[in-house]
C-alpha cells in the first residue's frame, strides 16, 4: 500500500508544474486534480518514449525522465505569469458527504486484490507482461493467440499500473485499486472547482456529492475508472471553455481528451464526439449563450484549440497501425454486418433501453433536461451533443459487432453508459439550480476566473 | 412557487438521489470481511488450485519459455479462455501457447513447439520428464 500511495503522490508532484504550466491561476481543488491528472498522464507519456527509444524501464531511468519533464515544466510555468488566481472554493457540510462517498469506494476498492476478468485478461495483464520485459512488449501484443485483450486499445492504464510496480519493487494487484481512488477523487476536485465559478456553495457542493458515485467506477482494475475521469474533466473544462471563451480551459480541456483517448477506444471516439460538438456549439446562431464575452477569435477556430488532444493521441495511433495491431469491431467485413443488423436497428434499440442499468437515473435526467427553461437548455447544447453523439457512436458499434450482440450488450453496454453518466449530470443539475435561482449566471459564484 | 420552479425542484431532488450511493456511504461503517471472503476466491472458483499452480509453473520456468497448456476444459468458451488468460497473466514474462483457438480448433503445432506443457486437473500419457508437480497439475518437459 505504502508503494502504491507514494506513486500518487509523486504524481500529483509531477503533476504540480504541469498545471501550473497550462494554467498559472490553478489553485485549491482545480490545482491538485488538475495534478493528479497531468501526473498520470505525463508519466505515461515517459514510459511509452522510454519504451519507443527502447530504454529499458527501471525506476532510476523513469525518475530521470520524470525530473526532466518536473524542471521543464517548472520553466514553462515560471514564464507564464498571466491573470490573477482563482479564489479558492469554499468548503460546504456536503464535502464531508463527498469525502465519505470516497472513502467508501477506497474501502470496497481495495477489499482484496484486483480479480475482476477484465483486469487480469486485459489491463493487469498488458501492464505485468511489459513490466517483465521491461517496456512495451510488441511481440506479445502481435501474437495472434492474443486477440481477446484488445491490442489495440491504448495503453494509459496498464503503464500506470507499471509505475506502481517499479516504485513496489515488483508486480502486485494488491492495492492498484487506490490508483482508481486517485483518478476518481481528481474528477471530483475539478468537478467541484468548476461547479463553483458558476454556482453557490451550497449548489457546488451538492452536485459534487452528487457526482461522486457517478464518478468512482465499479469496475476496479478496468480502464472505465480513468476514462470517466479523464474524459468528464476534458468535457467539463471544454464546457467552460466555451462557456467563458477562458484559454486555460481550452487547454485543459483538450489534454484532458488527449489522455482519455489514451485511456480506451471509446476515449478516441470521445475526442471526436467533442470535435463535432464544439464545431456545432460553437458555431454562429447556436452558440450564443456560450460565448457571454466577447471572443478574441473567430468561433469557427474553436475546435482547432484542441490540437493538443490530437497531438496527444496520435503517438498510440501511429505505434498501433506500424505494428498493425487489429480492431476486433472492425474485423470481417463491417459493412455486411451493418447491412444485415440495420433493419433490426429497433430491435438493437429495444435491447439497449431493456437492459440500461439505473433507468430511474437517466429518467430523471431526461425530466430535468424536459422541465428547465429553453434559454437554459441552449446553454447546454454541447455538452447535450457530446453525449448524443457518443450514445450514437456506442450504438453503431453494436449494429457492427463481430460479436454475439447479446452478448456484447451484456457484458459492456453499463459500462458504456457510465462513460457519459458525470458531463451530462453536471449539465442538468447546473441548469436546473441556475433556472431555480432565476438567473444564467449566480449572483453569488465564487471563484470566477479573475480576467 | 410556480408549476414550472415546483418541477425543477423535483427534478433536481430526483437526480440527486437517483445518484447517491448508500452502499458507498454505508461502506466505512459495515463489517467488510464477509464481503472479502466472498471476492478472494471469485475469479477461481471453478479451479480454487489453479492459481497456485500456475505461481509453481513460474517459479520453475524462466523469462522467454514456452509453455503449453492442458486442462480439463479443452472448450474454448467452455474454460479454455479463463485458462489460458489465467496462465498469461500469471506467466507473464513466459509464452504461453494455447492448444485450442476460439474456433476450438486443435493447435497441435504449438505443442510440438512448446518447451513445456503445464497439465493441470488431468493426466497426459506422453514422453516426457517430469519438472515439477503440485496444486493438481504437473509441468511436464516434452522428450523429442
Amino acid at each position: 500500500m505504502i508503494a502504491t500511495l507514494i506513486a500518487i503522490l509523486s504524481l500529483i508532484v509531477l503533476g504540480i508544474p504541469i498545471t501550473l504550466a497550462v494554467d498559472r491561476r490553478a489553485r485549491g481543488p482545480l490545482l491538485l486534480g488538475a495534478s493528479f491528472f497531468y501526473g498520470s498522464g505525463a508519466m505515461f507519456l515517459v514510459l511509452l518514449a522510454l519504451s519507443v527509444l527502447h530504454i529499458r524501464w527501471t525506476l532510476i531511468s523513469v525518475t530521470v525522465c520524470a525530473l526532466a519533464v518536473f524542471c521543464a515544466a517548472s520553466l514553462l510555468a515560471r514564464r507564464r505569469t498571466t491573470g490573477n488566481r482563482q479564489r479558492a472554493a469554499g468548503a460546504h457540510v456536503f464535502d464531508l458527504a463527498t469525502l465519505l462517498t470516497l472513502t467508501g469506494y477506497g474501502l470496497d476498492a481495495t477489499l482484496v486484490s484486483l480479480g475482476a476478468w477484465d483486469f487480469w485478461a486485459i489491463w493487469g495483464l498488458k501492464g505485468k507482461v511489459f513490466l517483465e520485459m521491461g517496456g512495451i512488449d510488441w511481440r506479445f501484443l502481435e501474437s495472434r493467440w492474443n486477440v481477446f485483450f484488445h491490442p489495440d486499445y491504448p495503453v494509459l492504464v496498464p503503464l500506470n499500473f507499471d509505475l506502481i510496480a517499479l516504485v513496489n519493487g515488483g508486480w502486485s494487484d494488491r492495492w492498484l485499486g487506490l490508483l482508481f481512488v486517485a483518478w476518481a477523487a481528481a474528477l471530483l476536485l475539478v468537478v467541484r472547482a468548476l461547479a463553483a465559478r458558476e454556482t453557490t456553495p451550497f449548489f457546488a457542493s451538492l452536485l459534487t456529492f452528487s457526482l461522486a458515485s457517478l464518478a468512482v467506477s465499479p469496475w476496479v482494475g478496468y480502464a472505465e475508472g480513468p476514462l470517466i475521469a479523464f474524459g468528464g474533466a476534458g468535457i467539463l473544462f471544454v464546457r467552460a471553455a466555451l462557456r467563458d471563451d477562458d484559454a486555460a480551459s481550452w487547454r485543459h480541456g483538450a489534454l484532458m481528451l488527449g489522455f482519455a483517448a489514451n485511456c480506451k477506444n471509446e476515449g478516441l471516439a470521445l475526442l471526436v464526439a467533442v470535435t463535432i460538438g464544439v464545431a456545432v456549439a460553437g458555431s454562429r446562431g447556436l452558440g450564443g449563450l456560450f460565448f457571454r464575452r466577447k471572443t478574441s477569435r473567430p468561433r469557427n477556430l474553436a475546435t482547432a484549440r484542441l490540437w493538443p488532444a490530437y497531438a496527444l493521441a496520435a503517438p498510440w495511433l501511429l505505434l498501433r497501425l506500424m505494428h498493425t495491431l487489429p480492431t476486433d469491431i472492425a474485423s470481417g467485413s463491417t459493412l455486411s454486418r451493418l447491412m444485415a443488423r440495420l433493419p433490426y436497428l429497433h430491435q438493437v434499440l429495444a435491447l439497449l433501453g431493456a437492459q440500461l442499468t439505473e433507468p430511474w437515473f437517466w429518467i430523471a435526467i431526461l425530466a430535468g433536461i424536459l422541465v428547465a427553461p429553453s434559454a437554459a437548455r441552449r446553454g447546454e447544447l454541447f455538452v447535450f451533443l457530446v453525449t448524443a453523439i457518443q450514445l450514437f457512436f456506442y450504438v453503431a458499434a453494436y449494429v457492427v459487432t463481430p460479436n454475439d450482440l447479446h452478448w456484447h450488450v451484456l457484458t459492456s453496454w453499463s459500462r458504456l453508459t457510465s462513460h457519459i453518466a458525470v458531463p451530462i449530470t453536471f449539465a442538468v443539475f447546473l441548469m436546473l439550480a441556475k433556472s431555480l435561482r432565476g438567473s444564467q449566471d449566480a449572483p453569488h459564484a465564487e471563484a470566477r476566473p479573475d480576467e | 412557487m410556480t408549476l414550472r420552479r415546483a418541477l425543477i425542484v423535483i427534478a433536481l431532488a430526483a437526480i440527486v438521489a437517483m445518484c447517491i450511493d448508500p452502499r458507498l456511504l454505508l461502506m466505512p461503517f459495515v463489517d467488510r470481511a464477509p464481503y472479502a471472503r466472498a471476492l478472494e476466491g471469485y475469479p477461481d472458483r471453478q479451479w480454487p488450485l489453479y492459481p497456485r499452480f500456475l505461481e509453481g509453473v513460474h517459479a520453475h520456468t524462466r523469462p522467454g519459455d514456452t509453455i503449453a497448456l492442458i486442462v480439463p476444459a479443452m472448450r474454448w468458451d467452455n474454460g479454455y479462455l479463463y485458462a489460458y488468460y489465467r496462465a498469461c497473466y500469471f506467466l507473464a514474462g513466459r509464452e504461453v501457447l494455447p492448444l485450442v483457438d476460439p474456433q476450438n480448433n486443435k493447435l497441435q503445432q504449438n505443442f510440438r513447439n512448446a518447451r513445456y506443457v503445464a497439465v493441470f486437473g488431468v493426466t497426459l500419457r506422453t514422453p516426457a520428464d517430469v519438472v515439477w508437480k503440485g496444486e493438481g497439475g504437473r509441468l511436464l518437459r516434452l522428450r523429442r
